[in-house]
């Protein structure tokens, strides 16, 4: 297929967005769509605002942000336009949007999935631990005095299990 | 070494593939996106390292010294993405013995683990890239974050970083016209519909990319499961259409299905898209029981190994012409040995 843009290369861009309820189709070369904007400096980022409408986009005025990232000076504009970070500190950096961007395009913004390797495996547990506790606060407030029994148990054995593995 | 794709898999009369990508990154490193070919170059050092020290035997693929067929090839048999081929930062690519597995280094992420089989075979699938990636992070530090998970460069991979996609061949929904409203319906239930070899491709020969959009909020377990279920749904719609399709206009099929035998098993040229649609035909002929000698995995192997990059890398021609003859005769000598 050749570019919609200049006619004379292949399109090995596609792009289809849905705005005010209008389809559109739109086929590049790599050259229009750098030019029209939708990569970035001949890197792989898309712009993930032009691809899926008005659906990523934040307001600019989400709240108060650093401007850069301060380990890999990203800055607030990129993420906010294309949806990709520098580095694991820009999650920190933009904390904010990032919470933001997530709830628009994921189910739910707290991993409920595995984690490996030394720190997943100390959140891991350190997560495990807080649920029991919420449900424990929880049986007591509901009055499900049996329920807060076996709760209770339960995080006593979590506890002491993990002191006997750090000790 | 045995090529995933000439195994037998489960539901091969619909389901070409299953493939489980993870995305991991290494802390104390700014991602691919960020980063200067030093970093790059120490990224694959460490990974590597730890590849080296595992019971599971992994060919390092050299991509910068490849040529661009050589690296298409790969993109063809599926072990790296088409972004991946084009990279110009360093980066390496790590192939499993059994070719189940690949691992691509320095991609859109530092680490992306991927494990592919033939047929709908999910839970195969799961269980091996667990164990590579439980392997892994006992000797890497990934990054990963209390609340969010495993960390990415793009947000639409964080949490688990997984992305389970099926290589789908659903020729009776789109003849049937429903492939409109069979993607609506998929697309609301969070599935993400592309075309054979991923992002912004087209769909040819009825194949297309099935997977899940979303990776934050949900366990892996459930990803998977959630995913089987709407897959095989879609499965049975296809079956059901397949034997609705032949029913309704069963001669006119059977002569379109028959004609492509006919031109696969006798052509003199054959270039690659026509080889696809013939191919998807003979397919639906197979599963419909009107084609006997050939089955669905013989006709997905033939698919790949006609494929373009890998006729050129394997015969060594770059010439249109002499490709599809030397595709004729692949497609022809596999269907008239039978």
């Amino acid at each position: 297929m050749l570019c919609s843009n200049c006619g004379n290369k292949n399109a090995s861009f596609h792009y289809k967005s849905v705005s005010n309820g209008k389809y559109t189709e739109l086929h590049l070369c790599r050259e229009c769509a750098s030019k029209l904007g939708y990569i970035k400096d001949n890197d792989n980022i898309f712009n993930l605002t032009s691809v899926f409408g008005d659906f990523l986009s934040v307001p600019k005025s989400a709240p108060a942000q650093v401007a850069k990232c301060p380990n890999c000076a990203t800055d607030f504009d990129t993420v906010r336009r294309t949806g990709f970070l520098g580095c694991d500190k820009c999650y920190e950096a933009f904390a904010p949007v990032v919470e933001a961007m997530l709830s628009k395009i994921q189910p739910g913004t707290v991993h409920k999935g595995k984690l490996s390797g030394t720190d997943g495996k100390k959140i891991e547990r350190d997560n495990t631990l807080k649920n029991l506790k919420e449900d424990l606060k929880r049986a007591v407030i509901e009055e499900k005095y049996e329920e807060a029994a076996i709760l209770r148990d339960k995080i006593k054995e979590f506890e002491a299990k993990e002191d006997e593995k750090n000790g | 070494m045995a090529k995933w794709y000439i195994d037998d898999g489960s539901q091969s009369d619909v389901v070409l593939s299953t493939r489980i990508r993870l995305a991991r990154n290494l802390k104390g490193f700014p991602f691919p996106n960020k980063m200067n070919a030093d970093d790059a170059k120490r990224v694959i050092d460490t990974v590597e390292a730890a590849l080296e020290e595992m019971n599971y035997t992994f060919t390092k693929i050299d991509l910068p010294a490849m040529t661009e067929e050589q690296r298409r090839k790969l993109v063809e048999e599926r072990y790296i993405s088409p972004a991946f081929a084009s990279s110009k930062l360093p980066c390496a690519a790590y192939i499993s013995e059994d070719e189940n597995v690949s691992i691509m280094v320095n991609e859109e992420d530092h680490i992306r683990i991927q494990c592919i089989y033939a047929g709908f075979e999910d839970k195969k699938a799961y269980d091996l890239i667990e164990k590579v990636d439980g392997y892994l992070a006992e000797r890497l530090d990934y990054a990963v974050h209390e609340k969010y998970g495993y960390l990415t460069s793009c947000l639409t991979n964080v949490g688990t970083g997984m992305r389970l996609s099926y290589m789908v061949r659903l020729p009776a929904i789109a003849m049937s016209g429903a492939s409109e409203s069979v993607f609506a319906t998929i697309g609301k239930l969070g599935v993400t519909v592309r075309g054979m070899y991923g992002e912004g491709s087209k769909s040819t020969g009825h194949i297309f990319q099935l997977s899940n959009q979303t990776t934050l909020g949900r366990r892996e377990s459930e990803i998977v499961s959630e995913l089987g279920e709407i897959i095989n749904n879609v499965i049975s719609k296809e079956r059901e259409l397949r034997e609705a399709l032949f029913e309704k206009n069963g001669t006119a099929l059977e002569d379109r299905i028959m004609r492509s035998w006919a031109i696969l098993s006798n052509a003199r040229i054959l270039q690659s898209q026509e080889m696809i649609q013939r191919i998807s035909d003979v397919s639906l002929g197979i599963s419909l029981g009107i084609i006997k000698n050939i089955d669905s995995k013989d006709i997905n192997a033939i698919m790949i190994t006609a494929s373009p990059a890998h006729i050129i890398a394997n015969y060594e021609t770059n010439e249109a012409v002499e490709r599809d003859v030397i595709r004729a005769r692949i497609v022809r000598e596999a269907f008239q040995r039978r």
